[in-house]
């Protein structure tokens, strides 16, 4: 009898318990929902400052770009029939391009996206960009010479001695897919074929990158900006290249997150008043001097010493809806070209 | 009738759970556009290069599985059979490795053997060079995967040693050596112990992505992972994961075929009953201590202490605390019913399995382990499939879609340990209450859970841990808000401060450790009760 008691009680004590999570659980009335692929040490407090401001409780799913964004994304395409989510803050504008195609994306155009350049938004208002990381080429700092653009990829001098990130994951991907679109398929399956040749190495992440370069194993990589900053700050031996420059050159490829306003949402006033706050100038500037390090879209807000404003940089015209286009087309190349 | 009823529940709730979500995935991978299609696995079977991916999946599992089972059982009759000293010590060292997700050890032994690591500052960096090349590639992961897996052998040995009744191996040392009972008596009978391990090791690894994918050592996993993060097609991930749960489905049929034609009936022993224990001359004591200690230290201590030093920071415990206490509390709470459910679930379907019950014993049997073998993120997709729905809103929105797929992702654990335990219970126990008159419920409830306690206890417990650490599909449905430590700790350390990752890793730990040892102290009384010290029987 006593054991049977003893169950009961336990029985009893896990239902409070989860009575006690469903509770909390419980959505109060004024909530936005969040899925964001932005890494979470730098969405996280951009979120906690938004509850503190308006006092909407935000409920959130993080993922890492390490991951690929897997959750999040295969998430909201799930999801597509009864969306969970109100908001997808993604850390770069394919994806949003992505759910725009899937037709997860809703219209909505922020009065705060009036004053970030047109490139940089969606035509028809599925996703605005904000806070961008520009893909430079990171490169050790015992390097004489350092090469100064992507060419050099394919440069015998530097054979052996180049690394790239995965180019089926991530802003690589959409580096690739950017010189298929602006250079076609021929020459870029000529530059990729090429690299082949000169034995670049291929990492599984930027991150991974940077840290190979810096530690010698390799002389160059293109990584995020982002990459390279937080290993400058970490007093790592490498220096950042803004790639392509010169007059002849196509410039730097700029990779701005997205923000965007999910199809069905069930709190929309809410998800439109988060993403007024995440395109203003004030985000822009919080995650300008945080370890991200990201390039305002804005001009005219503050930035750290160590990064150059986009009026700065020479930026690689691109059209990012044609990007994304380029990318499902070339994936099952990419993935001939990783060799899986 | 209420053993039909009661069993059909089981069998029902394991369907919704796992089964339904799995049959709507592969409805999907054969069916485009509302036509059948087999076209997404034609592509799969005349792709040579993911053949060679199998290949490398099935010898990394294999591997692990036969490192595992013999590191795991060796440790296991070492510290049940023997008067070594600190056994109890060096079980929780050895076990302390399964409480934590397997990327972190895997990072952790890169802080060790990488070319930047601890080895670089003590050895210098050629040494580092080779050790760093040792660990990227097929001996790393066997070498951080066995030591994740062992104490899974280890631990089930554990239990089923605690089941030899020793008038046999008394019987048995009046005519033989202890080598010659171990060989004939004690390995025997825990044979279905060691066989069941090496197949949850096996298939453990066959579906393991994050630690071959950290090390750069390209398996089968990787395939249904560039399915979802580069292609988001369902359809072909889900057709990535068949290669798997065939292997799966022939190392059950190789486990089976091993224990075919024998039988293992024990006695569960009783109150006042020694177990006999292998006395330990000076001098084998002293070996196997050097032994036992070194590799505790290798595989537990040093990789462990690496993370302990690096959270060491004024700030880490707080900050993590700070970020992470609900996470933890929440993983405690969902894993804590999880094991619950999956103990009960488990003890009911494997009464069905070794009762044979219904005729389709075996198909459940088989389908658990499929669902064990599906990867996570295939399991969470079918999930959301099925359950996101605005009748089904309640339970999609809650925890309750996390306890579903836990269930349905472990109930294989609990479950195969229930048909062990079962095994070990004589049937003429049930028998004789039968003929007394009393009937199935009656029976279940008085005889067989009190002779199956020490199983379940064990069953609840491997379940709590592998519900706590689970991070693939917490990933994809845990609801917005309301994260699990292990997820917490994963999207955190991208980017996120080294000392920070390490201290919610010690959490991590922690979190696990505490509970665990508060249970195995209030339940010190279901082991038996029994004493046990070292005899010496002189043939």
């Amino acid at each position: 009898m006593k054991r049977e008691i003893n169950i009961a009680l336990f029985c009893v004590f896990l239902a409070l318990a989860w009575t006690g999570c469903a509770k909390r659980d419980r959505p109060p009335v004024r909530e936005v929902v969040v899925y964001a692929s932005v890494d979470q040490v730098f969405s996280e407090p951009i979120l906690r400052d938004f509850e503190k401001e308006t006092g909407i409780k935000v409920r959130a799913v993080f993922d890492t770009e390490e991951a690929k964004s897997t959750g999040v994304m295969n998430r909201l395409i799930a999801e597509k029939g009864n969306p969970q989510a109100d908001v997808f803050w993604a850390n770069e504008p394919i994806r949003a391009e992505v759910l725009k195609q899937k037709g997860i994306a809703d219209i909505y155009r922020s009065p705060q996206a009036e004053a970030i350049p047109e490139i940089y938004r969606d035509p028809e208002g599925y996703w605005t960009g904000f806070s961008a990381r520009a893909r430079v080429l990171v490169v050790n700092k015992q390097i004489q010479d350092p090469p100064t653009t992507i060419h050099a990829y394919t440069d015998p001098k530097w054979k052996g001695q180049g690394l790239i990130a995965n180019p089926l994951f991530g802003t690589t991907t959409v580096h690739i897919a950017a010189l298929f679109s602006k250079w076609g398929d021929e020459k870029a399956m000529a530059f990729m074929a090429s690299m082949k040749t000169n034995a670049v190495g291929v990492s599984t992440s930027n991150g991974e990158s940077a840290d190979f370069v810096a530690s010698g194993r390799y002389a160059f990589s293109l990584v995020d900006s982002d990459d390279a900053v937080s290993r400058m700050r970490q007093g790592k031996s490498i220096e950042m290249v803004y790639p392509d420059q010169g007059p002849d050159e196509p410039g730097c490829l700029i990779v701005p997150n997205a923000v965007v306003l999910i199809k069905g949402a069930r709190h929309p006033d809410n998800a439109r008043k988060l993403i007024d706050y995440l395109l203003s100038p004030e985000t822009e500037r919080k995650l300008a001097f945080a370890d991200c390090a990201q390039i305002p879209l804005h001009s005219g807000v503050e930035i750290p010493k160590e990064m150059k404003a986009l009026e700065a940089i020479k930026v690689m015209r691109i059209d990012y809806a044609r990007v994304a286009e380029t990318l499902q087309a070339i994936q099952p190349y990419l993935k001939e070209w990783v060799g899986l | 009738m209420t053993k039909r009823i009661v069993l059909s529940l089981a069998v029902g709730f394991l369907f919704l759970a796992g089964l339904l979500p799995l049959l709507l995935l592969l409805i999907q991978s054969v069916s485009e556009e509302g036509r059948l299609t087999f076209d997404a696995y034609r592509d799969l079977l005349f792709t040579k290069n993911q053949w060679i991916l199998l290949g490398r999946s099935l010898v990394l599992a294999g591997l692990c599985a036969l490192v595992s089972t013999v590191t795991g059982t060796t440790l296991g009759l070492i510290l049940g059979k023997t008067d070594l000293p600190w056994r109890r010590t060096f079980t929780v060292l050895y076990a302390l490795p399964l409480f934590v997700p397997p990327y972190i050890m895997a990072v952790s032994w890169f802080h060790i053997l990488g070319r930047e690591g601890l080895v670089r500052g003590l050895l210098g960096p050629t040494v580092a060079a080779v050790t760093s090349d040792w660990l990227l590639g097929l001996p790393g992961c066997v070498w951080i995967l066995s030591s994740i897996f062992s104490p899974l052998v280890m631990l089930l040995t554990l239990a089923f040693i605690r089941g030899i009744p020793p008038r046999l191996e008394e019987a048995g040392r009046i005519v033989a050596s202890w080598t010659g009972v171990l060989r004939h008596v004690t390995i025997p009978m825990i044979l279905p112990a060691v066989m069941l391990s090496a197949l949850l090791v096996f298939i453990l690894t066959l579906g393991e992505f994050g630690v071959p994918h950290f090390l750069r050592y390209h398996v089968f996993p990787v395939e249904f992972f560039t399915q979802f993060a580069a292609f988001y097609d369902f359809r072909a991930a889900t057709v990535m994961a068949m290669p798997l749960i065939g292997l799966t489905l022939m190392a059950l049929a190789f486990e089976r075929l091993c224990l075919r034609k024998k039988t293992y009936i024990i006695q569960s022993i009783g109150h006042g009953q020694r177990r006999l224990v292998i006395p330990l001359n000076r001098s084998r004591r002293v070996g196997i201590l050097i032994l036992v200690g070194t590799l505790s230290f290798m595989w537990t201590v040093l990789p462990l202490l690496t993370l302990l030093f690096e959270s060491l920071s004024s700030s880490a415990y707080p900050r993590a605390w700070t970020l992470a206490g609900h996470s933890l509390m929440r993983s405690l709470v969902y894993s804590a019913i999880a094991a619950t459910v999956l103990t009960m679930l488990g003890l009911l379907t494997g009464y069905l399995v070794h009762d044979r019950s219904f005729r389709f014993w075996m198909f459940l049997d088989s389908i658990i382990l499929f669902l064990f073998a599906l990867p996570g993120s295939v399991l969470g997709i079918g999930l959301i499939l099925l359950w996101n729905r605005p009748v089904t809103q309640a339970v999609y929105a809650s925890p309750m879609i996390l306890l579903l797929g836990l269930v349905a992702k472990y109930a294989a654990l609990t479950h195969r340990i229930s048909v062990s335990t079962l095994e070990q219970i004589p049937a003429s126990m049930e028998e004789a209450a039968c003929m007394a008159g009393a009937r199935w419920l009656r029976r279940f409830r008085q005889i067989l859970i009190p002779l199956a306690r020490p199983g379940l206890i064990v069953a609840w417990l491997t379940a709590f841990i592998f519900c706590m650490r689970d991070t693939e599909l917490a990933m994809l449905v845990y609801p917005p808000g309301c994260d699990t430590l292990p997820v917490r700790t994963f999207t955190l350390m991208a980017n996120g401060s080294s000392d920070l990752i390490a201290a919610l890793c010690m959490i991590m730990v922690l979190g696990t450790l505490i509970p665990l040892g508060l249970l195995s102290l209030a339940m010190k009384g279901c082991w038996g009760g029994h004493v046990e010290y070292p005899i010496s029987i002189r043939p």
